[in-house]
């Protein structure tokens, strides 16, 4: 745990309520006599449509240091935006205690003054009919900044991301990309103690992917920001972060340095394999086989792709694996083995107890 | 270096903070608004086509109109139905609007970005407003000039000052019922469709029985006493009176200037000033509990 702790989470637990019935749902913007009298009546009873309740995160506990990145891994609703949501006093939790630069989680409007937070998904908080410039300034005047800082700290983010040029272009005009670099500028605008960022690589090209990883680090270091970065790209994030949080279904999975991760896994391996034909990989699934997950890949030649996870290093345990896939009647194509990577344990299928299989 | 918060800043500097955060709102809807030169094109003839239609029925209904308007609002029809449609744009402003901001900021996911920033939770919502300033409000004059150089309209403004008095109050109350229906996206999540709090002050209420078109003394008793629940029935009698020219101040009309023993002016005015008291705090309250329980759920933005 770190000495100095700008982060602390203990035991942080949300869960989205669920849809009761109600009179939602009854669709009356709908038009035509027909549907206004079926909606009269649909308008007098609830809707029987009702949905369960959703614990996007369950018992997180983290400790962030100043000056650290942090990246935080996980599949689609694995509970990462609501944890970073959590720590930009967006939502409250369901259950658990925190704080954010000293501030309880529950001081919410204390806690917007100390963390930059960047989102991506939706349309960006972005002003289409404005310019890049525009939209940057308006967000540095909301912060409370002077006029003269406000130009001066938007030309700054301009620059950093490389937009400078195209500052006064509309931002309807700018490319994917460069609208997520915009967004992305918007962060440095604000200097505060946490910077939280909601899938910041999303829709880059690698030469502005590598210079935003950069950008990143720099936060880091010169000024000392504790910055929390939540994305898909497990590769780049173990580039950047000093420790890693693996989320799965809103638990946590792993916690650590990617080495402390890595090494955690023992002494699994994953072969590669692509065969001709398939089977169902349950049947005869041999003891030292943790996981495996198939994939035909497209095309007439009936072939398909195998991950296998091995739960030993042991040269038999290949042996074992090839005999298998052998004794279905699949001629073996291609065959690499590999130590596990970032990215399996993001899939977390891989590093799962013994079992599961997915085809 | 991390924004001072809200108890550290003294209040004069919060307040600066506030009206600086309400100009930045006002100069990028300014520029968003600025932007759509179609629209500002389709807004004038929106006016246009709108007001027309209602003089040229005024017209043609005129001289039976100015035998039912009575005593109270003197005998220009065109005036009356002047201030009707100005006031009513107006009033849909600041009735309508927050709710509709409110929905903008939603969808387009910018309310996580507002409620991040050390502003007011009030503040985004009255900043994203002013595009309806610019945008609705200059209705009026467009209107009234309308009326008064095409179709005959004409004021008298020897009570102006009270006239603007009760424009205030009227603008307050429907800001409080505007506010009560923002606060209904997110406190009984009416998302889609047809806001209720809206649905019935203004499309239903105040169209059928607030005396827009017509006096309130042409509906039949416990109506004028539905009449008699929304703010708009009481600013329209008041500012007919004042402005219309051979209006009465002393004939009593509405319900409740029977039953008070005060002047038909008076009792508009104590009525507004009730209602602005009861639905500003009200609609404030309701709004800031709705965005708690946004938050609460993880519902203040659609993207998730």
């Amino acid at each position: 745990m770190p000495v100095d702790s700008m982060i602390e989470l203990q035991n942080v637990t949300k869960v989205y309520p669920g849809r009761m019935p109600s009179f939602r749902g009854t669709k009356l913007e709908m038009q035509g006599p027909a549907l206004w009298i079926r909606n009269a009546w649909q308008a007098i009873r609830p809707t029987a449509a009702t949905t369960p309740a959703v614990a996007a995160l369950s018992e997180c506990t983290l400790s962030v240091g100043r000056g650290e990145i942090f990246g935080i891994l996980g599949q689609n609703g694995s509970g990462k935006t609501t944890l970073i949501k959590i720590l930009a006093g967006l939502i409250r939790p369901s259950a658990g205690t925190g704080q954010v630069a000293g501030v309880p989680l529950g001081e919410t409007a204390h806690i917007r003054r100390l963390v930059s937070y960047v989102s991506t998904t939706g349309w960006m908080g972005l002003e289409w009919a404005l310019t890049a410039e525009e939209n940057l300034l308006f967000f540095a005047r909301l912060s409370g900044l002077k006029e003269g800082v406000a130009k001066m700290r938007t030309d700054d983010a301009l620059m950093a991301l490389d937009l400078f040029n195209d500052r006064k272009k509309l931002v309807s005009a700018l490319s994917n990309g460069m609208r997520q670099r915009v967004i992305m500028a918007r962060a440095l605008l604000w200097r505060t103690p946490v910077v939280l960022l909601d899938e910041p690589l999303v829709g880059l090209d690698p030469h502005h992917r590598q210079a935003l990883l950069k950008l990143i680090e720099k936060l880091a270091q010169e000024r000392g920001q504790t910055v929390v970065v939540a994305d898909h790209d497990a590769k780049a994030v173990a580039s950047l972060a000093h420790r890693v949080l693996v989320l799965s279904h809103g638990r946590v999975s792993q916690m650590g340095t990617v080495a402390e991760i890595v090494h955690s896994l023992g002494d699994r391996r994953v072969m590669e394999v692509v065969t001709r034909g398939a089977f169902d990989p349950e049947r005869e699934m041999p003891g030292v086989v943790t996981h495996v997950e198939c994939r035909s890949i497209p095309g007439p030649l009936a072939e398909t792709r195998w991950q296998v996870v091995l739960g030993g290093d042991d040269s038999r345990a290949l042996m074992e694996v090839i005999g298998w896939l052998e004794r279905q009647g699949l001629t073996i194509l291609e065959l690499t083995e590999r130590a596990p990577s970032l990215e399996d344990i993001l899939g977390e299928k891989s590093m799962s107890p013994k079992g599961r299989v997915t085809a | 270096m991390a924004i001072p918060s809200t108890s550290e800043r003294r209040w004069w500097m919060r307040a600066r903070y506030e009206l600086v955060t309400l100009l930045a709102f006002a100069v990028r809807e300014y520029r968003i608004w600025q932007s759509y030169r179609v629209n500002q094109l389709m807004w004038l003839a929106n006016i246009f086509v709108t007001s027309l239609l209602f003089f040229l029925m005024g017209r043609m209904v005129k001289g039976q109109a100015s035998h039912l308007m009575g005593a109270a609002y003197g005998t220009n029809y065109m005036s009356f139905i002047v201030v009707g449609v100005a006031v009513n744009v107006f009033l849909y402003t600041n009735l309508a609007d927050p709710y509709t901001r409110i929905a903008r900021s939603y969808f387009n996911g910018t309310m996580d970005l507002y409620l991040l920033s050390p502003m007011s939770i009030f503040t985004p919502l009255l900043g994203l407003m002013t595009k309806s300033l610019l945008d609705d409000y200059p209705r009026l004059f467009i209107v009234g000039a309308f009326g008064a150089f095409l179709f005959g309209a004409t004021f008298r403004f020897n009570h102006a000052l009270l006239a603007l008095g009760f424009t205030v109050l009227l603008l307050a109350a429907a800001f409080g019922i505007g506010m009560l229906s923002a606060s209904s996206f997110y406190l009984w999540n009416i998302k889609r469709g047809t806001e209720p709090v809206r649905f019935v002050v203004q499309q239903l209420m105040a169209t059928l029985l607030a005396g827009t078109y017509y006096p309130v003394t042409v509906l039949p008793r416990p109506l004028r006493w539905a009449a008699s629940l929304i703010p708009h029935t009481y600013a329209f009698d008041a500012l007919r009176r004042l402005m219309d020219p051979g209006a009465h101040l002393g004939v009593r009309v509405l319900p409740l200037q029977e039953v008070l023993p005060w002047s038909p002016l008076a009792v508009d005015g104590a009525a507004l000033g009730v209602m602005t008291l009861i639905l500003v705090p009200l609609g404030l309250y309701a709004y800031g509990r709705g965005i708690e329980k946004a938050r609460r759920e993880g519902s203040l933005t659609r993207w998730q």
